[in-house]
């Protein structure tokens, strides 16, 4: 039990509404794309087996709803991530602007043990539509903001072609496991072989 | 206290050996075969006491004495309460009425509170209130100590007195953040312990072949299961009794929920069966309460799966599909009922649905001008069969409340007009924006966008809203898009689009008509969708109040578990599970729903309907909230709607009083107590 708890790793996929979270997270684990997925209701994960220096690891990555109004609902859902991902629609200025909101609320709601330290990755999507003219938010643009919130790691992607998600989900992958504390903790006593008198 | 019980012990047999047992005593307890269950091992005896002993009935010399010792282990601290072995006093007293009432092992991180009672006369006793709200009996200390009891007790644990009531000691009285959060939506003394028992209401069959069951999975403990064990001996009009429902009530929540359950269960089901006064009269004199497990090493366990607390409201098609995967428990069980009359329980139970509401029948509900005659009855008709889609525009609009009830053709007629105008009037409002005012209306232009961007992912694999530029989603977006600028502060918020989508498709794409009908399902569900999320909190908060009173154990289990914030529940709660059914099974649920019969809050009984349908598999693979939510969300599409309705009703029934006191006033879709604003609006926030 204590050793499959130290393989999990827990990855939360943060964004505006509409941004590809879904697509993205159903790209990287079933190497599947559709226009149809139904807007995420409160919260969903997969999981996914990844290998690391020859360790395997449990990769459980959590599809949120995109509007900010239910944000109340990520202290559940947050708790315990090893890394967060941002995700922005290249096309959309608001998704990108939105991004510091996504990073702070996560910090206020995950309440990491070390927030100036916590891995984030920020994923610029759709970069496929219309050919790249309906872009309006730079790659230049985006890595200057996330150079100064510490060097988050920056990745451009198509979940639709299944354009650098690969790469984006390992550097997720590798920086959640730096994340990961070597020592187990709050493993679950044993259950306790005597009966409860209200069960 | 009692005058009863203040006769000379020297002629009772049971006290005498008690005596007798005095000190030495210990050793054996300890001996018999179950004590590596009662007592963990590595565990110190911290507290013992003798001739502690309950009476499980109003007559003094009925009576069971024991010996109540507080055990130590690691940091945990046990009660346990072992009758004497030996000869009983009274012959109505047997070795079963001991086991039933043994209290083994009970951790104090489960003790709500102690009361203590001090008569000035008589033997001071105590209850031990759990945090679920179960009572236990009232354990009288024949030779005194109840202050040293609590001393101890207040050594090992965090015991503070109430400041309501000075015989009330609190264990554990600091609350997580959690349950701060919850408790803080609990409306003051809307929900008081005392009128909640949060009970193991033991509603269930036993048909004989219940304990072969049981055997064939190698538990040979009978005592395991629970029973019941009836007590037929009181008369109702006894004079002592009204003494002794004092007494009773203290006993147990338990009891007595039980057999305001029983009482009204087959009120409803037997209310002109000649045979119910007699079966009345029994329960309510029943007073068991079985505080026994079966010591796990008796047990051979299934691999991989934990024992499952029986679900005390179980029933015989539960049985029938449960039986062969669930293990009996180690866990404590409780039993009241006498399980073979419950077979008739089933009655209740298995109240089958029945066919739509067709077009013949639904004249027959109309007067010559088209009024519902008896609005009840329409709505208990519906409640049990639902409608016939063809008939679902015109009865929807009144089951909703856009139509009255007692409006006639032509009222109708007429309101539609009426409401089309106006309609068009609002719809206006939002068309008339032109590309020059939109780039400085922010908040249209991301609401639009919004709405847009759900709009093309809601139902488009049905055939009436696939296809690119489908007119039916335009219909969705222009409706949603009327709706923000009707309702201005509560806007759009995603799952609307999955409430809407129904509508229209009944609607027939009748702009104005499924717009006015949306408006009255969003005077329900609105508050749903507000921007604190308070309305979903109180129907999660109210729902883990239903489960606690309707499911201890399961209850027990998500609190162990971290799973109190009913999280896993959200989806099917904020859009009335849409997304758990297939479209005509969601229309069927809905239309239901609406009728309002039972209750307003039915949908909260469909949501513990469906996690007792999979309360063995929840428990037995000890899902944690992770697993529980994926699970939850994986149900989607598997659900047995008519068989989750049935036990949604029976739920319902059986919960009455005590299930509407689990829900706050003002919880969706109630309307808000007050007739504030309903929707609060907060500036920061742009959507």
């Amino acid at each position: 039990m204590a050793s499959r708890r130290r393989m999990l790793l827990k990855v939360i996929i943060l964004g505006d509404s509409g941004v590809g979270k879904t697509s993205l997270m159903n790209q990287y684990v079933n190497r599947k794309f559709s226009n149809q997925y139904k807007a995420t209701i409160g919260a969903d994960f997969l999981t996914k087996e990844v290998q690391f220096e020859d360790r395997l690891f449990t990769l459980q990555i959590w599809d949120t709803a995109g509007q900010e109004r239910f944000q109340s609902l990520g202290v559940a859902f947050y708790r315990g991530a090893d890394c967060c991902v941002l995700v922005y629609d290249v096309n959309v200025m608001k998704s990108f602007d939105n991004l510091n909101n996504w990073r702070e609320e996560f910090l206020i709601q995950a309440a990491p043990s070390d927030p100036e330290n916590f891995p984030f990755v920020v994923l610029g999507n759709k970069v496929d539509v219309d050919g790249g003219n309906s872009r309006v938010v730079s790659e230049k643009k985006a890595k200057a903001w996330c150079a100064s919130k510490g060097n988050i790691p920056y990745f451009e992607t198509s979940a639709k072609e299944g354009f650098n998600v690969d790469a984006a989900f390992e550097c997720i992958a590798k920086n959640a496991l730096k994340n990961e504390p070597e020592e187990e903790m709050g493993a679950k006593p044993a259950a306790m072989d005597f009966p409860y008198l209200s069960s | 206290m009692q005058e009863a019980e203040l006769h000379d012990l020297s002629d009772d047999a049971d006290y005498a050996a008690s005596q007798q047992q005095g000190s030495a005593s210990m050793i054996r307890c300890d001996s018999g075969k179950r004590s590596s269950s009662s007592e963990p091992e590595g565990a110190e005896i911290v507290f013992l006491k003798d001739n502690v002993t309950i009476h499980p009935t109003q007559f003094a010399s009925e009576r069971i004495s024991g010996r109540l010792k507080l055990i130590k282990q690691g940091s945990s601290l046990f009660l346990t309460w072992i009758p004497y072995k030996g000869q009983t006093a009274n012959a109505r007293l047997s070795e079963k009425d001991k086991n039933l009432y043994t209290i083994r092992a009970v951790p104090f991180a489960d003790v709500r509170s102690i009361r203590r009672h001090t008569p000035a006369i008589g033997w001071q006793y105590i209850i031990v209130l759990m945090s679920s709200g179960i009572a236990s009996p009232p354990l009288y200390f024949y030779n005194g100590g109840v202050r040293e009891f609590l001393a101890t007790v207040k050594q090992h644990v965090f015991l503070v007195r109430s400041g309501e009531d000075s015989n009330v000691f609190l264990v554990n009285d600091f609350q997580n953040p959690l349950q701060r959060t919850l408790s803080s939506l609990e409306l003051p003394r809307a929900v008081p312990a005392a009128s909640v028992p949060s009970s193991p209401v033991s509603v269930r069959d036993s048909t004989s072949h219940e304990n072969e069951d049981r055997t064939d999975m190698g538990v040979s403990d009978k005592s395991a299961s629970s029973q019941y064990h009836g007590r037929q001996r009181q008369k109702v009009n006894d004079p002592a009794r009204d003494l002794s429902i004092q007494v009773l009530e203290k006993f147990s929540l338990v009891t007595k929920f039980a057999r305001e359950t029983t009482s009204q269960l087959f009120r409803e089901a037997h209310s002109h069966s000649n045979g119910f006064g007699a079966f009345e009269r029994r329960n309510s004199n029943q007073s068991s309460l079985d505080y026994s497990h079966k010591a796990s090493d008796d047990e051979e366990e299934v691999p991989n799966r934990s024992p499952v607390a029986p679900d005390p409201l179980e029933k015989v098609p539960y049985r029938k599909q449960n039986h062969d995967d669930e293990a009996a428990t180690n866990v404590g069980t409780f039993e009241l009922i006498d399980l073979k009359e419950f077979d008739k329980l089933s009655l209740v139970w298995g109240k089958p649905r029945q066919p739509p509401l067709g077009l013949e029948e639904w004249a027959t509900f109309l007067d010559s001008e088209g009024r519902v005659v008896d609005p009840k009855a329409l709505r208990k008709r519906i409640f049990y069969g639902g409608v016939e889609h063809k008939l679902r525009r015109e009865v929807w609009a009144i089951l909703l409340g856009y139509h009255a009830y007692e409006s006639t053709y032509a009222e109708r007629e007429y309101l539609r007009s009426i409401k089309k105008a106006e309609y068009e009037t609002i719809k206006n409002q939002w068309q008339s924006i032109s590309p020059e005012q939109a780039k400085r209306f922010t908040k249209f232009r991301e609401r639009k966008g919004l709405i847009e961007k759900d709009v093309v992912r809601t139902d488009r694999s049905l055939p009436f809203y696939d296809g690119d530029d489908n007119p039916n989603v335009n219909l969705l977006r222009d409706i949603l898009l009327t709706y923000s600028f009707y309702n201005f502060d509560l806007g759009y918020c995603q799952g609307m689009s999955d409430l809407l989508s129904p509508i229209v498709f009944v609607m027939e794409d009748d702009e104005s008509e499924s717009f006015w009908c949306f408006v009255a399902l969003m005077e329900r569900l609105g508050p749903n969708f507000n921007r604190d999320q308070n309305g979903m909190h109180t129907q999660l908060f109210a729902l883990s109040k239903l489960v606690e009173l309707l499911d201890t154990p399961l209850h027990k289990y998500f609190s162990q578990n971290d799973c109190l914030n009913y999280f896993f529940c959200f989806r099917w709660i904020l859009i009335q599970f849409k997304r758990e059914f297939e479209y005509e099974k969601t229309m069927r649920l809905w239309e239901v729903l609406w009728t309002h019969y039972l209750s307003e809050h039915l949908h909260l009984y469909v949501c513990v309907a469906i996690l007792k349908r999979y309360r063995s598999k929840i428990m037995g693979e000890q899902m944690d909230f992770d697993t529980l939510l994926k699970f939850i969300n994986e149900l989607s599409g598997q659900i047995d709607l008519d068989a989750v309705l049935r036990d949604a009703e029976a739920l319902c029934i059986c919960a009455g009083e005590n299930g509407a006191a689990c829900i706050p006033p003002g919880t969706p879709p109630s309307l808000p107590v007050d007739n504030g604003l309903f929707y609060s609006q907060q500036d920061d926030e742009v959507l």
